[in-house]
């Protein structure tokens, strides 16, 4: 009897052992991998592997979604003028930050950076990662802090969503991940650069497409919406102000309503009756105050 | 008998090291850089900055922040959104925090698009500017700044309705 008690006792120590042991052998083997020259076979290996990690945009990592959102930004910065005004833009910064303290996704990369388009055209757009653009026209369209908040956190849901990301042909991603997954060197080699360039591109045009043309899917723009009443709201801001901003876009007879976000999003009207279900939900909806209007309303005398 | 005691100890050892090792839960920081706050509030004082890579060890969690200790025995609390649960921590015991990778670390590291990705494509578009792009990268809100402009505004904690 004490022997086979004794046998159970030194099998289940190896048995542990072995499991720690292996543990170990993973962790070496996986620094070893990243120090040394590779067989085609073992490099095969390391494609499985991250194939195996990486197949969708989910897998895209912080930084991979920093730059590309940096490029995307400097795509529609190319094509509009910036509205350099300093007080304006460190306002609108703050308002935005405020939300995106209380969305679903406060820390980005590089963090949530907000800048001003000088034009009429009444647009705001989203790049990943945080890199957010609210043009002249749009904001001349704000009474109050409150109606600016929801159309930040409006934008703010597209990137805590990754709706940017999602807009990308999954084919392009697989294709990357593979040439990454290849590359064992720390720097890329030209044929692999060139490639990936290319890929990035087209990454860059899928998402600029929708952000400049075609607009998001509809689904997106709806989830957007939720995700502004449910950020505002949490913030404490009235979420009504989505709803008036949408009101003046509903009867537009301006020559805006052929642009920007009247082409890109779907119809103010389906929008303000989703956005109504949303509100009439909300257990308690918190109340507009002077103090914010007013501090709205001196931010915004650098506009003119 | 005292064989017997021996592997007894031995048995409780190893397991006890494995138990600790599964409960201490390591977490990497995924953003270039994020506060190690006082207090579980994005505008609580800064105690120090962690850089992207960093790993730091889970103490506690609540309401999306977490409670953890740095390298240097630092302890407060970064906020869920800016760190990743690191895979196998079971190997924590043998190694240091800071020289651990995970397979996909190896897979990712410094790698896919990066600034390297980045030249190459400024190389080829030189129409494209990336100068209002690191402008607008320069704006930062303090916590100060967030703080007052809650408060005065009485949104967040200092709102009536919450």
């Amino acid at each position: 009897m004490r022997a086979s008690k004794l046998k159970i006792r030194v099998s289940s120590l190896i048995i542990i052992t072995v499991v720690l042991i292996s543990c170990a052998s993973i962790q070496e083997g996986v620094e070893a991998i990243s120090k040394i020259r590779l067989s085609s076979s073992d490099k095969e290996a390391i494609v499985k592997t991250a194939k195996a990690l990486r197949n969708s945009f989910a897998d895209i990592s912080e930084e991979e979604e920093y730059y590309i959102g940096r490029a995307v930004s400097a795509f529609i910065i190319s094509k509009y003028p910036v509205f350099q005004n300093g007080a304006l833009a460190r306002y609108i910064n703050i308002v935005g930050n405020t939300v995106a303290i209380y969305s679903n996704r406060p820390e980005t990369y590089a963090g949530y950076h907000f800048l001003i388009l000088d034009t009429e055209d009444v647009n705001a757009m989203a790049a990943p990662g945080g890199f957010i653009f609210i043009t002249r026209g749009l904001l001349k369209r704000c009474n109050d802090e409150d109606m600016l908040a929801a159309i930040l956190a409006h934008e703010v849901g597209h990137v805590s969503a990754k709706h940017g990301l999602r807009s990308i042909k999954k084919s392009r991603l697989i294709d990357a991940f593979k040439i990454i997954g290849l590359e064992t060197a720390k720097k890329f080699g030209p044929e692999k650069l060139a490639q990936l360039t290319t890929i990035f591109e087209n990454i860059l045009g899928d998402i600029a497409e929708k952000l400049i043309e075609r607009g998001y899917d509809r689904k997106y723009e709806y989830e957007a919406d939720k995700l502004s009443v449910e950020f505002g709201t949490r913030t404490g801001y009235d979420p009504n102000g989505l709803l008036d901003f949408l009101e003046t876009m509903k009867d537009d007879s301006s020559g805006a309503s052929k642009k920007g976000w009247f082409k890109t999003h779907p119809s103010a009207k389906d929008r303000i009756d989703k956005v109504k279900k949303e509100v009439n939900s909300l257990k308690a909806v918190p109340q507009r105050e002077a103090v914010r209007t007013n501090r709205f309303k001196r931010a915004m005398k650098n506009l003119k | 008998m005292k064989k017997k005691s021996r592997f007894k100890l031995l048995l409780c050892t190893v397991l006890v090291v494995f138990v600790v090792v599964l409960v201490a839960e390591t977490l990497i920081v995924k953003v270039q850089a994020t506060n190690l706050r006082k207090e579980p509030k994005f505008y609580s004082p800064t105690l120090a900055v962690l850089k992207a890579g960093e790993n730091v060890e889970k103490i506690s969690s609540q309401a999306g922040w977490y409670k953890v200790k740095t390298s240097k025995g630092l302890e407060g609390w970064v906020h869920s959104s800016a760190v990743k649960t690191k895979k196998f921590t079971l190997l924590a015991m043998d190694k240091s925090l800071k020289t651990q990778a995970t397979a996909d670390e190896v897979a990712l590291a410094g790698k896919g698009f990066n600034k390297q990705v980045e030249e190459k494509y400024k190389a080829k578009h030189s129409e494209i500017n990336f100068a209002w792009v690191d402008r607008m990268l320069k704006i930062k809100v303090t916590p100060k700044q967030l703080e007052k402009f809650l408060r005065d505004g009485k949104l967040g904690e200092f709102g009536g309705e919450q």
